[in-house]
């Protein structure tokens, strides 16, 4: 995890939603998806 | 996908195996528990989903490093009981790392020991539920299944993914394994559950599907063994790079000098220098876009 942003740093969730994506429906997954796009985006990769 | 409401999974990655966490009545255990550069995260995901209840017991399906690497730091945080399967038991007492697989892979594992051992037939609670305890061997020789007839869910380890099924590693010794797959998956397709979920990647229903892809699979590597042993060799360098994200190609070449099973399955089925190994195994990890090589740096991808 990446203490600053909560975010796991192989896969970008959160640990809430590395918990709730074992019981996530695929709109819920699909949204978590579309916000991991949007951190990779923000994130500068070296 | 209909979960049991006492059982929860959390999909990991490929350093660390999904782990699988059961809230009984009267008893908690998790299933797996990841690799040991992991178990910050692991028993953060477990703090939040247990919510303040202690874990009591951790089973493992097997005991390579992506399975229990995070076993001693929840042992620590827990003072859970460990249960393992039954034939490893005289190996981790000792910690016999040359027996264990650790050593022979170049994968780090912490130390820890156990309070109970399972045994293919035993049948055991978890989320207050019955699984029953299977042998699979074939990607491990002690790996074993945890099947709930009552639900139609198997927790299956290595044994089958939804595309595949973890490296046949006895068969780089010289020991059986092919034979030893095959069985397995007649095992399981014996079983027809509704559910599997494997060691890696997402719980999955079409399970039907999954054993044609495992078994066409299996007779790919078993009608030639070279197969097998080379794609234990691109599945080891990717996993060290995975856990290390970054290895200077000079390091990558001294890993095939070095590491035993890198060693041993080229002395047996991939006759060539180590420096040619590492050059083709770097290759073959770019072609399949999981890897990249940059100034003599090979990075994960």
């Amino acid at each position: 995890m990446v203490p600053a942003t909560g975010l796991c740093e192989g896969c970008m969730r959160t640990i809430d939603e590395i918990v709730a994506w074992g019981r996530a429906d695929d709109a819920t997954k699909r949204a978590i998806w579309a916000e991991i796009r949007r951190r990779e985006a923000q994130i500068a990769f070296d | 996908m209909r979960l049991p409401a006492s059982m929860q999974v959390f999909e990991r990655g490929w350093l660390s195996a999904n782990n699988i966490l059961f809230i009984g009545r009267s008893e908690t255990t998790l299933v797996d528990s990841g690799y040991v550069t992991h178990a910050p995260q692991t028993l953060a995901l477990l703090r939040h989903a247990l919510a303040g209840r202690p874990l009591d017991r951790i089973v493992n399906t097997h005991l390579h490093s992506d399975h229990c690497g995070g076993n001693a730091a929840l042992k620590d945080a827990y003072g859970c009981r460990i249960a393992i399967p039954v034939f490893e038991a005289a190996k981790v007492r000792a910690w016999d790392e040359d027996a264990l697989s650790y050593r022979a892979t170049g994968q780090q594992c912490a130390r820890f020991g156990f309070e109970a051992t399972i045994a293919p037939g035993d049948v055991l609670t978890m989320g207050d539920l019955r699984w029953q305890a299977l042998s699979a061997p074939g990607h491990d020789p002690h790996a074993l299944l945890f099947w709930c007839a009552q639900e139609g869910i198997l927790i299956a380890g290595d044994a089958l993914w939804q595309n595949g099924f973890g490296v046949i590693f006895p068969e780089l010794a010289g020991e059986p394994g092919f034979g030893e797959v095959r069985a397995t998956l007649d095992l399981i397709a014996q079983l027809a559950p509704r559910l599997v979920i494997p060691g890696h990647g997402a719980p999955f229903l079409d399970v039907a599907a999954a054993l044609q892809r495992a078994y066409s699979r299996l007779d790919y590597l078993a009608a030639d063994p070279v197969r097998n042993a080379e794609n234990a060799v691109k599945v080891l360098l990717k996993f060290l790079l995975i856990e290390r994200r970054a290895i200077p190609l000079a390091e990558v070449t001294a890993l095939f000098e070095t590491v035993p099973l890198l060693v041993l399955a080229r002395e047996r089925f991939l006759p060539r220098s180590s420096a040619a190994l590492a050059q083709w195994a770097v290759r073959a990890l770019e072609k399949a876009g999981a890897a990249n090589l940059r100034e003599g740096i090979l990075a994960d991808a």
